[in-house]
């Protein structure tokens, strides 16, 4: 409890002149106290002052601390006699040290002479950069490594969660639904993802074998040893064709050297759905129903009664628009009990209550890890139960591990892993309708506040409010199984020998199998099937993919270094790869089935199946590569690479290119005229230029496939072929004979430093992008007979900047406060389009502009009743356009008092943030350590917001347009138009920044000497809160993270103990 | 190890050759095969004017026939509203749509001469690609006017597209249709294939278009031939001996199963074929049959069911759909609408109460149960003085009956033939049943399995009579006519209460489980005509037109209504009544408007929403996207050039 010293780098002094008042004489002395004086010194022999030396007897718990002067020197000048002592010194810069096994004799003194060792700050550490490793001070280009520290400083359900934040340039969304992941962006995006078009997504590599179809979800994250992520060009360019978009290189956790361990992580997470989003009430709503009815006389006085509403309600006109559902409607009359209308009397349905659960997730892991110098071992298991918090969702996930490095000989080393994963997802309810809700909630919230779900006889009443579109999802989670189960069996195996001193030869190989099956079951109760009515029928669908690749690397390594007067380290790097990609699917629907419990296991109890198909898609990569290391004196560091990628996908004659990189880095704390500048410990300048390729193309793509479709002549169908049918659901593209790579050059310089004994350390990247020959999946003129085609071009620059810093704000013996800042920005912008310096309008491009933005018409207001309105309106009316007060006003950009799409739509925003920033606060004290996790994106569009207003259907709250109310926030009701104003998409661009809290962690690490009794190495509790909420947003009726109005919020509760 | 497996794999070439086995492609359409595949992958765009929203909203929306019903999401195509510009979805699918088949027709008619050789189908291959060039063009120049003729395949992408006029589009769809006809065979060689007969019929209409009211700025040097070569190509048709009116209108509609007795009449002259063989039936289905019926489903005692089928309620009937029949003679009106539904779901049934029963033993009792008749629609006439909707408590008061009754007329309410009368709403009314399809595979399916009619008989006869009239030769439009109408009439013994649509065909489909559905058998014929006695008296004299005079002495044509005097004018408005009395619905009405020039002024008369704008509404507008995709030497449109291009007043 004793704060013996504070020491901050920016704070030291004043806090150095308080500090001895706050020294303690707690020292109780039985006998005569004995006396320690000690002298701490560095490498050089030099003192080192401030250090902090904290002396403990581990009978009787007796502690006390102090810290060394300016000469090193520190004493304890009455400690009670006995022992045994030890003695720990720590500080900022060196490793910490425990001296133990000192026994004091009464009135005795005693000396210690220390010598601290320099820690091995960031630069010295290693990271993985593609085919091999390098310490992460002769690396030459942007990486960034979130340790094992960090992905286990807080519970996380999937790797992706693990990165969150912790990675300047790194931008990860979320997604709730268990099992789930959400997406990530390395560096924004660059190329124009389509239905066909390159993707954005980046590379993942496991263990040096790269992920061929997605999926880093099938990686246990317990299991991640460390994740590197390679950022700019001169670092992904190593994987050529595939590291356009980043690499994530992940390390899973093998054995090591030592006694065998057994590690445990738990966690229990508790979480509800909330909702940003309110939706009217019943009397509310039933005003607004009217409100939409009144619009119709509004606009024209001459409507029938019937289709419209009078300005004071009455009983037989609700009965008239709200009364098609009886019971329903048995609501409304209680709100006209006393004879006049009393909206608070209509009771509200609480409608998304049916959907919602608590949703309890527990995770464990067991690892056990050990080795001798010939073998290590590892192996894990896994198991996560996901409840979602809807009904009817939740996520299973076995996982284990298994992997084993041998050396029999000096020469030659083997190995291999095999990790595996195999998830269940019970992917909840979702409407068949295209356009229809995704989920129960969803499909809930679109329910009628006055209506009920249920009759008086505890029967689902199916079209509560008696529209016949608006259908009662309340019990669908019983009546629809869509069952999603992922194995995934990814497998890495090497060799490698030790040719001559310096030579090495290794392969590495890795297969990738994953199998996805996704079976669907609805029952003939299911609104999906026709709610029970007669004429409803079950509906099974079995559909299977199976995906086979491979990897199978040949590598050659070559490391000499030089000594003499100067030290030249060189390395060499040959590569060899091919790469091989296989996916089979099958598909299979019934209807009919006779049992209800057969589900989508028995399809042969029907004669004859609704629909089946099966497919097959394969794809292949070769590449050679090339690379060069070179330092001198450790001080100027050179990377130079090239690599070679053939890719099946792309047209004859450009299947091959070649993507050259080079790099350097100069470490200037090695110069010795800052050898003596003592604040600065690392200090590196880098930079350098490369090329990545991309060809993320569908197979087949530019062989001209046709578009096969059914017709039935008579009763006999047969299959014909059209070379592209546009009402199809994916219309063929017209094929590019020449489609080839898409090249991004980037150039990015960068500094890493370290400062004040690593107090304040970071990196800064500032980079520009440039890509050309874009991969764009651009609509064309349709005369052509197609729709699109995948071709190559076009080019767009993108600039940007990286920061990440982290300052160990405070940081005493007891408590310390450390930060971490990641700021990135990007902007992109597309300079040339398939006509050059032309905007592609059809395709929303613009040059100049981000990648995607928004073009619409703009908002100015809502039309008003005012003489000045009045008189405008007048002015549209004589070019044939009529706008009404409580019309949606836009912005007549040309003023020619006449609204076209030709002149009057312009650029709402664009879709990708302009900066990203992620704050991570850790605050420990003692045994406990607190971190606080704030995310920010800010800069960009969120289109949300139109609302078609027609008054049928549910609507969330809002502030309309009525005589009585002009507003301009809202336009009218108005019930004869189920499209809306003509320019309700006016209203969908709202300003996505925000600011939230995305978790907030406590733990407790047990103090070592008190976990070995209970019988552990180490012991961490932690509890964590998940999205305490928003600290900033414009958008009041979303979560602009998320993207939807709901989120999650919960709370982790977890253990991790190694034995 | 490795080093064996580099040589083994990766250094063949071949490893990174693509082999697409799956599928065919562009280069299989150079082969007899592959140019008999790409037949029949054309044909799937028969099956687009049935497929989705955008096939009525295009052709019935915004017409005399029908407003809209309770679900408005296509309301801007019948209100003309604001919402219905060149940024509206559809206003593209529709053009995008056929282009593409104009593509694939482009390479039949190229490729065939190239790479068929002397395969005996040469002709026919040759013939569908010209009749599906003919008919797509056909289709954009009615929708948007002149249009880009794009006549050869797609082998580079091309930006710079000019309108050709309407006149340069039709002269194309002619020449077209012709080189079709001249190739086809007289008998297809599968059900559903386009035949000399279909070539003719169409072209026969093309003429009569060309010659109509639209294009009257341009047509006067055609316009005499045109309507002299619309009546040979339907004569062509009318005495080919291979195609016959039905004896009975309601055959056309009376759907007892996919590919049943109706799909094979031979008054149909092509139809666009559906089929019950889920696996490939595609994406859509016909859906026509969602569209037009009225809401049964949420009243007490009924349930959704297969032959009532799924209610869409986008297409409300109008006075004028109801008005233009003579529904004492004319069974047209009988057969085409559905006016009687049975209880499906007694437990769920009204009973009686004190309010509303007759006596007070009825209190408490099921107002009808299972089997019993549950909904009717009463088509009567302003003037019918038999019922009201709630006091005084007698039997005629709707109140007090049985059934759920929807009047179009209550006591003492004056004629309108913009509704506001009885108790007919937008939910409940009068719904259009030819479309009905009972074979669905569930009552929750959207995937109609019937063949959507594109051309028949009667409409040839309604051509050649329209030719005759528009030539000021009347007397010799009669028999075509007559034809028509007679089929029209009652026959001697026929029961006028009897009813049929294609719901029927619920009873051979295996999904349709359960004893009760709402399929009703008979109609309201006789409570609607004023509880006239019944009959079975034939109407052939009430129908027959013995003299032009009958058709310009007419007081049931809306001759006033419509501002019409001359017999010119009465002709042409006649003979659009009598297209909708034969076709009411059938996906042709907005271009026959259009066409003749008649839909500014029938909309304003008859639909209570619609208020197209002479000069504007005509035609659609060309898609944005299309103007937007558009280049001029190698540049983009400028927003001058684009207003230049777009359909004037859009």
């Amino acid at each position: 409890m004793r704060i013996k010293s504070i020491k901050s780098w920016a704070v030291a002094l004043a806090l150095l002149l308080i500090s001895p008042i706050l020294l303690p004489i707690s020292a109780q002395a039985q006998e005569a106290p004995g006396a320690v004086t000690g002298v701490v010194h560095d490498a050089n022999n030099k003192p080192v002052a401030g250090v902090t030396v904290v002396v403990r007897n581990t009978k009787t718990n007796y502690s006390a601390g102090t810290d060394t002067d300016t000469s090193g020197v520190f004493t304890f000048s009455r400690l009670p006699a006995g022992g045994p002592y030890s003695f720990s010194i720590s500080a900022i810069g060196y490793q910490a040290q425990t001296l133990s096994g000192y026994t004091l004799k009464a009135a005795s003194s005693l000396s210690i002479v220390v010598e601290l060792k320099e820690t091995s700050t960031n630069l010295d550490a290693v990271v993985v950069v593609g085919y091999g490793t390098q310490k992460k001070g002769t690396v030459t280009s942007s990486i960034v490594s979130v340790s094992a520290e960090e992905i286990r400083s807080r519970p996380v359900a999937n790797a992706l969660q693990a990165m969150q934040g912790k990675a300047a340039g790194v931008d990860i969304t979320s997604n709730e639904r268990p099992g789930s992941v959400g997406s990530i962006r390395i560096r924004g995006e660059r190329s124009f993802e389509g239905t066909n078009g390159a993707s954005n997504e980046p590379l993942y590599v496991v263990d040096g074998v790269p992920l061929n179809f997605g999926g880093v979800d099938a990686v246990n994250p317990n299991d991640i040893e460390t994740i590197d992520i390679l950022k700019d060009a001169s670092a992904t360019a190593i994987y050529g064709s595939r590291g356009a978009n980043g690499v994530v290189l992940i390390t899973t956790k093998r054995g090591k050297n030592g006694a065998m361990s057994i590690n445990y992580v738990g966690t229990l997470t508790m979480e509800k759905q909330y909702d940003r989003m309110k939706m009217m009430n019943a009397g509310e709503y039933v005003e607004f129903r009217r409100n939409a009815y009144r619009r119709v006389k509004f606009l024209n006085a001459a409507a029938p009664a019937n289709s419209t509403y009078p300005d004071q309600p009455t009983l037989a006109d609700d009965q008239r628009i709200l009364g098609q559902d009886a019971i329903a409607f048995a609501n409304i009359r209680k709100g006209w009990a006393n004879g006049t209308w009393q909206p608070e009397l209509v009771p509200t349905t609480d409608w998304t209550d049916y959907a919602l659960q608590t949703g309890i997730t527990q995770d464990h892991t067991i690892s056990v890890s050990g080795g001798s110098q010939n073998v290590k071992a590892y192996g894990s298991f896994g198991f996560m139960n996901n409840e979602g918090t809807q009904k009817g969702q939740d996520y299973r996930r076995y996982s284990g591990k298994f992997s084993v490095d041998l050396t029999p000989a000096k020469w030659f080393s083997m190995g291999g892993s095999v990790s595996t994963t195999y998830g269940l997802q019970n992917y909840g309810f979702a409407t068949t309708n295209a356009t229809g809700p995704g989920n129960i909630y969803a499909a809930l919230q679109g329910m009628l506040p006055y209506a009920v779900p249920y009759d008086s006889t505890g029967k689902r009443i199916l079209l509560p409010g008696g529209d016949i579109n608006i259908s009662n999802p309340v019990d669908e989670n019983n009546y629809n199984i869509n069952l999603r189960r992922t194995l995934r069996v990814l497998g890495s195996v090497y060799a490698e020998a030790k040719i001559l001193p310096g030579l090495r030869y290794r392969v590495n190989f890795g297969p990738d199998f994953q199998s996805y099956y996704n079976g669907r079951w609805m029952d003939a109760n299911s609104i999906n099937r026709g709610g029970g009515n007669p004429g409803s029928t079950n509906y099974a669908q079995l559909n299977q993919t199976s995906n086979l690749s491979w990897t199978l690397d040949n590598l050659v390594y070559y490391d000499k270094t030089i000594r003499g007067n100067h030290t030249h380290d060189f390395g060499v790097t040959l590569l060899q790869s091919a790469l091989y990609n296989k996916s089979e699917s099958s598909s299979m629907t019934a209807t009919k089935l006779p049992l209800p419990n057969q589900k989508w296991y028995a399809l042969n109890a029907v004669s004859a199946l609704d629909g089946f198909s099966t497919g097959l898609s394969e794809n292949s990569l070769t590449s050679y590569m090339a690379r060069v290391n070179y330092a001198f004196d450790q001080k100027y560091l050179l990377t130079a690479f090239v690599r070679w990628d053939g890719a099946s996908v792309l047209a004859d004659g450009n299947k091959w290119d070649m993507f050259p990189s080079i790099s350097l880095g100069w470490r200037l704390d090695k110069e010795k005229f800052l050898q003596n500048v003592r604040w600065i410990n690392q200090l590196k300048i880098r930079g350098g230029i490369a090329t990545v390729g991309n060809a993320a193309v569908t197979p087949y793509t530019t062989l001209g496939a046709v578009q096969g479709l059914y017709y039935t002549y008579g009763a006999s169908a047969q299959l014909g072929y059209v070379p592209s049918d546009p009402t199809a659901a994916n219309p063929v593209s017209y094929p590019d004979q020449n489609l080839g790579w898409e090249h991004t050059t980037q150039t990015n310089i960068g500094i890493d430093f370290s400062f004040f004994k690593g107090r304040l350390s970071g990196a800064i990247d500032i980079y520009k992008t440039k890509t050309t020959d874009l991969l764009l999946n651009r609509q064309i003129n349709a005369v052509n007979g197609y729709n699109g085609i995948l071709t190559n071009i076009g080019a767009t620059s993108g600039k940007g900047i990286d920061f990440s810093l982290t300052s160990i704000n405070v940081r005493t013996r007891d408590f310390s406060w450390s930060s971490t800042l990641n700021m990135s920005a990007n902007r992109e912008k597309i300079e040339l389009l398939s006509n050059g310096k032309l905007d592609d309008l059809n395709n929303l491009w613009f040059i100049g502009q981000r990648i995607k933005v928004y073009y619409d018409y703009e908002k100015a207001g809502i039309w008003q009743n005012t003489k000045e309105d009045l008189d405008e309106m007048a002015k549209y009316k004589l070019n044939g356009q009529t706008f009404n007060a409580g019309d949606i006003k836009v912005v007549d950009q040309n003023g020619d008092h006449k609204i076209d799409a030709v002149n009057d739509r312009v650029i709402r925003g664009h879709a990708q943030p302009n900066l990203v920033t992620g704050l991570t606060n850790d605050i420990t004290y003692k045994n406990w350590g607190l971190s606080i996790f704030i995310f920010s994106r800010t800069g960009f569009t969120i289109a949300t917001g139109a609302e078609s207003l027609q008054g049928r259907f549910a609507q969330r709250e809002l502030n309309y347009w009525t005589p009585t109310n002009p507003t301009n926030d809202y336009p009218s009701p108005n019930y004869n138009s189920a499209a809306g104003d003509i320019y309700r998409n006016a209203m969908n661009y709202q300003d996505g920044s925000f600011i939230k809290i995305r978790n907030i962690t406590l733990s407790y690490n047990m103090r070592s000497d008190a976990a070995k009794k209970l019988h552990m190495q180490n012991l961490k509790l932690y509890v964590q809160a998940l999205n305490p909420g928003l600290i900033y947003s414009k958008v009041g009726w979303i979560d602009p993270d998320l993207g939807g109005n709901t989120f999650n919020r919960g709370l982790v509760v977890g253990v991790n103990a190694t034995f | 190890m490795g080093a064996v497996l580099v040589t083994g794999i990766s250094c063949k070439k071949k490893f990174l050759d693509e082999q697409l086995i799956t599928t065919k492609s562009l280069q299989d359409l150079k082969t007899a095969i592959g140019l008999d595949d790409l037949s029949i992958g054309m044909y799937q765009n028969l099956k687009f004017n049935f497929n989705y929203e955008w096939s009525y909203a295009s052709t019935n929306y915004g017409v005399d026939e029908f407003c809209v019903g309770g679900d408005r999401t296509m309301q801007m195509w019948n209100s003309y509203d604001g919402n219905l510009n060149s940024l509206t979805g559809d206003v593209a699918t529709i053009f995008n749509a056929m282009y593409a088949n104009i593509n694939s027709a482009n390479i039949m008619i190229e490729n065939v001469p190239l790479y068929y050789g002397d395969n005996p189908n040469k002709n026919t291959r040759l013939g569908e690609g010209y009749f599906m060039r003919g008919f797509d063009y056909f289709k954009l120049v009615k929708q948007y006017g002149g249009v880009p003729l794009k006549l050869s395949q797609t082998t580079t992408l091309l930006t710079d597209f000019v309108r050709a006029t309407a006149q340069e589009t039709f002269n194309q769809v002619i020449q077209d249709f012709t080189e079709a006809y001249n190739l086809l065979p007289v008998t297809p060689a599968e059900t559903g294939r386009v035949t000399k007969y279909a070539a003719a019929h169409f072209l026969a209409k093309t003429y009569l278009t060309r010659a109509s009211e639209l294009y009257n700025d341009w047509n006067a040097g055609t316009r005499a031939n045109d309507l002299d070569s619309a009546i040979k190509y339907a004569d062509i048709v009318i005495n080919s001996g291979k195609h016959a009116l039905a004896p009975n209108f309601a055959d056309l509609w009376n759907f007892t199963a996919p590919d049943g007795a109706n799909e094979k009449l031979s008054e149909i002259i092509l139809a666009a074929q559906f089929s019950n063989n889920t696996s490939t039936q595609g994406r859509y289905g016909n859906q026509i049959h969602l569209h037009y019926p009225s809401v049964y489903q949420n009243l007490p005692g009924m349930v959704r069911d297969l032959p009532g089928d799924r209610e869409f309620q986008r297409l409300r009937s109008t006075d004028y759909a109801m008005d233009v029949f003579d529904r004492i003679n004319d069974s047209r009106f009988w057969k085409s609408f559905k006016t009687r539904y049975i209880c499906n779901n007694p437990t769920g049934a009204p009973k009686w109460d004190t309010s509303n029963a007759l006596t007070p033993a009825q209190v408490g009792q099921f107002r009808f149960t299972a089997g019993q008749e549950s909904i009717l629609y009463i088509v009567n006439n302003a003037g019918d003085t038999r019922y009201t909707a709630i006091a005084p408590k007698i039997p005629t008061s709707i109140r007090f009956r049985a059934p759920h009754m929807f009047v179009r007329y209550f006591a003492g309410q004056p004629e309108n033939m913009l509704g506001g009368h009885g108790n007919f709403e937008v939910s409940r009314y009068v719904g259009l049943s030819k479309f009905q399809d009972g074979s669905r595979n569930a009552v929750a399916s959207q995937f109609g399995q019937r063949d959507g009619i594109l051309a028949r008989l009667a409409e040839t006869y309604l051509i050649a009579a329209e030719a005759y009239g528009r030539k000021g030769q009347y007397a010799q439009a009669l028999p075509y006519l007559n034809a028509v109408r007679d089929r029209a009439a009652y026959k001697a013994g026929e029961d006028r209460s009897a009813y049929v649509d294609g719901g029927v065909a619920y009873k051979t489909n295996v999904a349709a489980t359960g004893t009760l559905f709402s399929y009703s058998d008979k109609n309201t014929y006789y409570e609607s005509n004023n509880d006239l006695s019944v009959t079975t008296a034939s109407t052939l004299s009430a129908m027959h037109l013995n003299s032009v005079a009958d058709i310009f002495n007419s007081s049931t044509q809306f001759y006033t209504k419509l501002g019409v005097g001359s017999d010119a004018e009465k002709f042409v408005a006649f003979i659009l009544n009598e297209r909708s009395r034969e076709l009411m619905g059938e996906l042709m009405r907005w271009e026959d408007l259009a066409r003749t020039k008649t839909l500014v002024k029938r909309c304003l008369t008859f639909n209570d929403e619609a208020r197209p704008i002479e000069n504007k509404h005509y035609l659609r507008p060309l898609p944005q996207s299309f103007l937007d995709a558009n280049y001029k030497d190698g540049r983009p449109l400028t927003s001058a050039e684009k207003a230049a291009m777009q359909n004037p007043n859009w």
